[in-house]
């Protein structure tokens, strides 16, 4: 028999495992599943590339995953079930050829479903995306994780042919997805790393990919851990009838399989084995970086530029500046910042712009690292430039810019500019990067709650924060601030400025009580 | 032998545990054919599983992460359960034996109890959030899906739909959804979810009573 005749018989083989594979019924099923779960889950997300592209690792892949498994250990049971495997030993076409068809139906409609879904989310974040293009490297990842997925479902039915192999694995590949998450977001610098080769990981910030570019790292290392997997589990299934007979067998075993495709799975197991090795070890070496987690055997220098850019602007003598993919909140945060821009106009050290600046993948706040070359927060330089980050906590840039057309989204982004203008950079409680935030002083409040209400908004929440002693942490109760913010209310504009550009340093400083406001 | 057969009435005279054990007898044949004694051992895996996940803190301990793995073990745990509503015996058995609808609900109540029980075992002296209420509350809903799923695609792939639904639950966990019909992620007692679960047990439960699960002449074993 030729190679082109064998190859037509497997295609045909192929073709009607295809067309009768119990994948195909589950279709609707997973097609249910992806929109109700993945797609509405994109579709809240900011409409960024980076943000939404992790849907496909996420979501997708809790919702594909476990059935990729079960189902593929149904289907590789299936000689188990009917028992034919002694039946089907007689023939001329070879164990992993038949087991090579099933599966491989198996994936075509699994990969197809999920590959449909993918391309749904990119042309749904197409239509909406402001700036950037589809990310690459989070189709192959969630690709090569259901491949392995069901790969494993598919040894286990092999190996353990019974009718509760394949809830059993759906489930333990369910487990699996969601204890590798937990692991993977507990991830530190230095500890805990590996878990970022977990199927799932957390849910990037909105900028993440917009200012620098995603560094590739952590998913190679997820596709060598994973292909490395799936390699050693179809070595391990080539090499399934040799553990299927007792030790004394063994040569007459090598000789059933042949000795060549015993050769070939030893190398695929080997192969494999080494592969997840050296991606365990390389994602034990991680930590973080200006582009997300880096890998410094993999790492590329050159995706730690920054990505040029020109930001949209809106406004004349105060200008408010956002990055072009998030161009929809632009017109929310002109209207917010115009008023009280306007209110504090001429004092000293007052901005004349205000600009997004990147949020450096949540670090900076999380884990209290400052990257070299990465604006902070806050305001800074003459003249004077407010820079904001898109995860501010009142006012985030996040989900759809309708979100943020509201009077709270508003007073909240008012208030972080002018604790900015009035307060300063935050003081820490105590030492370390953990240690809390104080809140402003009282006098402080008092100053931005009168400029808040003046600029047209609704008076700040600053909370009451308490000492250890029961004492208020901004030195007053906030019915005595509202009483100082009333009697400074009441003055003219003109003595408000005036008395404002005479005392702002102590302000500032915090030097100023609220009995010494006006 | 028969099912006829074995419920031959006992000799006149006989004690009263020989003519009980004809019943039993046939329970236990109807389990075994079932493999009940497998899924047994399956469930306990799936309480180990939970008890070392709990044990070991391989999940959130608050919040709505904390619900998400347990949610996961017992809807594992009546998959597995509804597995052993399929017959190997396909439509012969239908015909030969009056007594089947009440061995399927008997095996269905027990099992469903069995499998509480082997769960709320397996967490005693562990925090599990909701409680044995919750983990009841999911167990017997999610079973109640898995028994008219297998009306329609047979007990073999009754697992199917159940693990569609903890997939969907999980969605719903994380997006706070209220509606009754999404009972894992309400609180324990939440009477509308306790009846949205209990109503599609019952219906499931009767459904498969009287019709049993899917099979064909040439059924998978």
């Amino acid at each position: 028999m030729t190679v082109a005749a064998l190859s037509r018989y497997q295609a045909r083989v192929l073709r009607i495992e295809i067309r009768r594979s119990v994948v195909l019924w589950s279709v609707p099923l997973l097609a249910a599943l992806f929109f109700f779960d993945s797609f509405r889950t994109a579709a809240g997300f900011l409409p960024a590339w980076t943000a939404r592209s992790s849907v496909i690792t996420n979501n997708m892949i809790a919702d594909f995953g476990p059935f990729a498994a079960g189902l593929a250990a149904w289907v590789a049971s299936r000689e188990g079930r009917r028992k034919t495997g002694d039946l089907l030993t007689t023939t001329v076409r070879p164990a992993w050829a038949r087991q090579a068809s099933a599966l491989g139906a198996t994936l075509f409609w699994l990969l197809l479903t999920f590959l449909a879904g993918v391309a749904a989310l990119y042309v749904d974040t197409a239509r909406q995306a402001t700036w950037g293009g589809p990310p690459v490297w989070p189709v192959v990842v969630g690709v090569v994780e259901v491949i392995t997925f069901a790969v494993i479902g598919f040894t286990a039915g092999a190996l353990f042919p019974g009718r509760f192999t394949a809830p059993l694995a759906a489930i333990g590949c369910f487990l699996l997805a969601t204890v590798g998450y937990h692991a993977a977001t507990a991830a530190r610098s230095g500890k805990g790393t590996p878990a970022l080769l977990s199927p799932a990981t957390t849910v990037p910030l909105g900028d993440v990919g917009v200012f620098y570019h995603v560094a590739p790292d952590v998913a190679i290392a997820q596709v060598m851990f994973m292909g490395g997997v799936t390699v050693a589990l179809l070595g391990l299934l080539t090499l399934a009838p040799v553990f299927r007979i007792s030790f004394r067998g063994l040569l007459a075993g090598v000789s059933r399989v042949g000795r060549w495709l015993c050769i070939a799975g030893v190398a695929l197991l080997a192969a494999g084995v080494a592969a997840s090795a050296t991606a365990f070890s390389l994602a034990g070496t991680a930590r973080l970086g200006i582009s997300g987690w880096e890998i410094p055997a993999l790492h590329d220098a050159a995706s730690d530029q920054p990505i040029p850019y020109t930001p949209d602007c809106a406004g004349s003598s105060f200008k408010v500046c956002v990055h072009p993919a998030f161009s929809g909140f632009l017109s929310d945060a002109n209207t917010a910042l115009q008023p009280v821009a306007a209110e504090i106009a001429g004092l000293p050290g007052a901005p004349v712009r205000a600009e997004q600046v990147p949020s450096g993948d949540g670090v900076l706040g999380t884990q209290g690292m400052n990257f070299a070359g990465v604006p902070k927060p806050g305001l800074s330089g003459t003249p004077a430039v407010y820079r904001y980050i898109s995860e501010d906590g009142l006012a985030p840039f996040w989900g759809s810019p309708a979100g943020a057309d509201n009077a709270s989204w508003r007073a909240g982004f008012q208030q972080d500019f002018l604790t900015a203008f009035v307060a300063g950079p935050p003081l820490a409680a105590g030492p370390g990067p953990d240690a809390a935030e104080l809140p402003p002083t009282a006098a402080q409040q008092a100053v931005i709650t009168v400029l808040m209400i003046k600029a047209g908004s609704v008076a700040p929440d600053f909370g009451e924060d308490m000492t250890n002693n029961g004492q208020p942490a901004a030195g007053a109760t906030p019915t005595q601030i509202a009483a100082a913010a009333q009697r400074f209310s009441s003055l003219s504009p003109a003595a408000r400025h005036a008395w404002l550009a005479a005392n702002l340093p102590a302000l500032r400083a915090g030097t100023t009580s609220l009995a010494q406001l006006p | 032998m028969t099912t006829t057969h074995v419920l031959q009435p006992a000799a006149a005279g006989a004690p009263a545990r020989w003519r009980a054990a004809p019943a039993l007898r046939l329970l236990w044949l109807h389990w075994r054919s079932r493999r009940v004694p497998a899924a047994v051992l399956a469930l306990a895996v799936c309480g180990g599983v939970l008890c070392a996940a709990l044990r070991l803190q391989w999940t959130f301990n608050s919040g709505h992460f904390a619900q998400e793995l347990p949610m996961i073990v017992e809807g594992g745990a009546a998959a597995v359960l509804v597995i052993t509503t399929h017959s190997p015996f396909g439509e012969p058995e239908r015909t030969a034996s009056r007594w089947l609808p009440y061995l399927r609900l008997v095996t269905a109540l027990a099992m469903t109890a069995l499998a509480i029980g082997i769960l709320q075992l397996s967490v005693t002296g562990a925090s599990l959030d909701g409680g044995v209420l919750v983990l009841a509350r999911n167990v017997i809903g999610i079973t109640g899906i898995g028994l008219l799923t297998s009306l329609v695609t047979g007990g073999l792939l009754a697992w199917v739909v159940p693990m569609g639904y903890v997939a969907f639950a999980e969605y719903a966990l994380l997006q706070s959804w209220t509606s009754p019909w999404t009972w894992p992620v309400r609180p324990p007692d939440d009477r509308g979810a306790w009846l949205c679960a209990c109503a599609v047990y019952a219906v499931g439960l009767a459904a498969f009573t009287v019709r049993g699960a899917r099979t064909r002449l040439a059924d998978d074993s």
